[in-house]
């Protein structure tokens, strides 16, 4: 093992921020929610029925999955640059997951009652129940990979594949549960898989570029030769590779959905006229184009930029998916002719909020703490 | 065994309601929450409004897609042809609401339709989302049936704590047989038309069979597969306005 060049960015007032936020948020959420139940969700029966806290762990389990992917580079493809990354993108993955798993708890009935009702009432036809399954043991191999990093062992690529594979199948589940929904026209599809794991390279990427940044202060002098060689090398290459494939994805499907006369599609018109879906656009080229401009792609802040406009036009994305597919009222064709409205709660924007703090508290943690600048040796 | 159906023959339907109220005495549902709803929607357009209504039960579907979605097997489907959920074991994820087509399930922790919130009026003791001043003397978690509890999905159980007790070898339930009579779904038994008939599907001589055959039955939303048990009647001679509604294409068209 090589100990690098120690974290010199902003990490102290990430992490107060970032834990500051996460007791607000938590604090506001659990009084609402012990106050009015799940009342205190916009959500509802007659409406929108997944809302808000869905979206973040749909968001979450993206990011996971695509910070996995990173992290297995090197064990998976032989791109041995990606090595110095590893331990910080393979702690991030686990924390992602675990707020994507937080967001989900609060948005269930009895989060508790799952521990025991799936295991014991197994239901092999439930996309739900295989994606606990391999998002469960995904945690498992990641942490148990991490005790080992951190421990010095960087041997074993084994583990790192099997946490690819697990996260790819995972999030590719979660795909299917939007995809197999034949009466969702605007979730229904056998791509949506392939959407899902495209959408979590984007977001992987975007996190590993952010937080590389932020680790050294986006300053390349201060990184250790092997994150700089990455971080200025094939890393920003991929983001932007990932950037054109789902800039493909969105327009083919934007387009799609407003050719197409099939019942359901009405949000697509409805989707490309809201200000969000232009601020989307916008945010996603702008990343592309900072990423695929020889001039920008190896600056730092420009880095910094692309990814948190990747981050913000992603997660918007998958509000437009997740609660779009679900603005059609079912069953409701001509007596409700409009789209259901639904803005989320302050609760909801409470969870959604404790997510990202608990994602960048837990990242700046991991960076004082638990020295995630380490590396294989032959680094 | 038995397999429960329903045919219910828009002909007759003159959308009063009385099956939706019936419903939400007998499994104590509040508005916005009802099992059983009359739908109402106007087609065409001015000068020329009509408007139109639509009984919705749950479907109790042959191949239902929220039983099949439910991690925990909490949808399940009984030997007679019921679609139940056990209460016990729900986890609250509403993947069940967001897999069926037809819109027919709860959660009931939410913003109340109406004020004063009853619920908060006759507050549930223990984990029950109620306590209402009258209340249906069954109550069985494992069925669905009764006060929801918190943090569960509910839905149309076509009566069970009824129609379960009925004698073996039935082949209808209506109102026209006083011995069978307590054994009849709440909206059927209220219709004051008779717009519903209740029996066995697999019962060559049951009157829904008949209908469905004398009246060509249609199920609704066949393309997802779920081949719903309730079946519909139109007809010609329509006095009201009973019908199946339309797409939104077809309405945008009219």
């Amino acid at each position: 093992m090589t100990t690098q060049a120690q974290a010199t960015g902003p990490v102290n007032t990430i992490m107060m921020a970032g834990a500051a936020g996460l007791v607000v948020s938590l604090g506001l959420a659990f009084a609402n929610l012990i106050g009015s139940g799940h009342a205190a969700f916009n959500s509802g029966s007659s409406g929108v029925t997944w809302g808000l806290p869905v979206v973040t762990y749909v968001f979450f389990s993206m990011a996971s999955t695509g910070l996995a992917m990173v992290a297995a580079m090197a064990a998976m493809f032989g791109a041995k640059q990606y090595s110095p990354l590893i331990k910080r993108c393979t702690w991030l993955s686990i924390i992602t997951l675990v707020a994507a798993f937080s967001s989900l708890a609060l948005e269930m009935g009895h989060p508790f009652r799952m521990l025991w009702a799936v295991p014991l009432n197994f239901q092999p036809a439930s996309a739900l129940v295989w994606m606990g399954i391999f998002y469960s043991i995904c945690l498992v191999i990641l942490a148990i990979k991490f005790a080992k990093m951190h421990g010095g062992d960087f041997s074993g690529e084994g583990l790192v594949k099997a946490g690819f594979v697990g996260e790819v199948l995972a999030l590719g589940t979660l795909g299917s549960a939007f995809g197999l929904m034949a009466m969702r026209p605007v979730w229904y599809g056998a791509d949506v898989p392939l959407l899902f794991i495209a959408c979590g390279a984007v977001i992987g990427v975007a996190f590993a570029v952010l937080i590389n940044q932020l680790a050294y202060g986006m300053d390349d002098k201060a990184m250790p030769e092997g994150v700089r060689k990455v971080m200025t090398g094939s890393l920003p290459k991929l983001f932007a590779g990932t950037l054109g494939i789902y800039l493909a994805f969105l327009l083919f499907r934007t387009v799609n959905g407003l050719w197409t006369n099939a019942e359901g599609f009405e949000v697509v018109h409805a989707m490309v006229k809201s200000p969000w879906f232009v601020i989307e656009v916008v945010a996603l080229v702008a990343a592309f184009y900072l990423m695929i401009n020889e001039s920008t792609r190896n600056v730092g802040n420009m880095q910094v930029v692309a990814a948190v406009a990747a981050i913000l036009a992603m997660f918007i994305g998958r509000y437009e998916y997740v609660i779009g597919g679900q603005l059609v009222p079912l069953f409701k064709g001509s007596w409700v002719p409009g789209l259901i409205s639904y803005t989320p709660s302050m609760t909801e924007w409470m969870i959604t909020l404790m997510a990202f703090c608990l994602v960048f508290a837990g990242w700046a943690f991991g960076e004082k703490s638990l020295n995630l600048a380490a590396a294989p040796a032959e680094q | 065994m038995a397999k429960w159906g329903m045919v219910i023959d828009l002909e007759k339907c003159t959308g009063c309601q009385a099956c939706s109220t019936a419903c939400q005495m007998e499994n104590n549902r509040l508005p916005g929450e009802n099992y059983q709803d009359v739908l109402y929607y106007t087609e065409g357009k001015q000068p020329t409004p009509k408007l139109q209504w639509f009984p919705r039960p749950c479907m109790q579907c042959e191949n239902p897609s929220c039983m099949h979605v439910c991690p925990t097997k909490a949808t399940y489907k009984t030997e007679d042809g019921v679609v139940l959920i056990d209460w016990n074991k729900c986890i609250g994820c509403k993947y069940c609401m967001i897999a069926c087509p037809y819109g027919v399930r709860f959660y009931t922790d939410e913003k109340p339709l109406v004020e004063p919130n009853l619920k908060e009026v006759f507050k549930g003791e223990g984990d029950l989302s109620w306590n209402p001043p009258y209340k249906s003397p069954q109550q069985d978690n494992t069925k669905g049936i009764g006060i929801q509890p918190n943090g569960v999905v509910s839905k149309c159980t076509f009566c069970y704590h009824k129609i379960s007790k009925a004698p073996k070898g039935t082949a209808n339930l209506s109102n026209d047989d006083p011995a069978l009579r307590e054994f009849v779904p709440a909206c059927v038994r209220t219709c004051p038309p008779t717009a519903r008939y209740f029996g066995d599907l697999d019962n060559p001589n049951s009157e829904v069979n008949r209908v469905i055959a004398a009246k060509k039955g249609q199920r609704l939303l066949e393309h997802t597969g779920n081949k719903p048990q309730v079946y519909y009647v139109t007809g010609a001679g329509a006095a009201g306005g009973g019908s199946i509604p339309g797409g939104r294409s077809s309405a945008n068209k009219a």
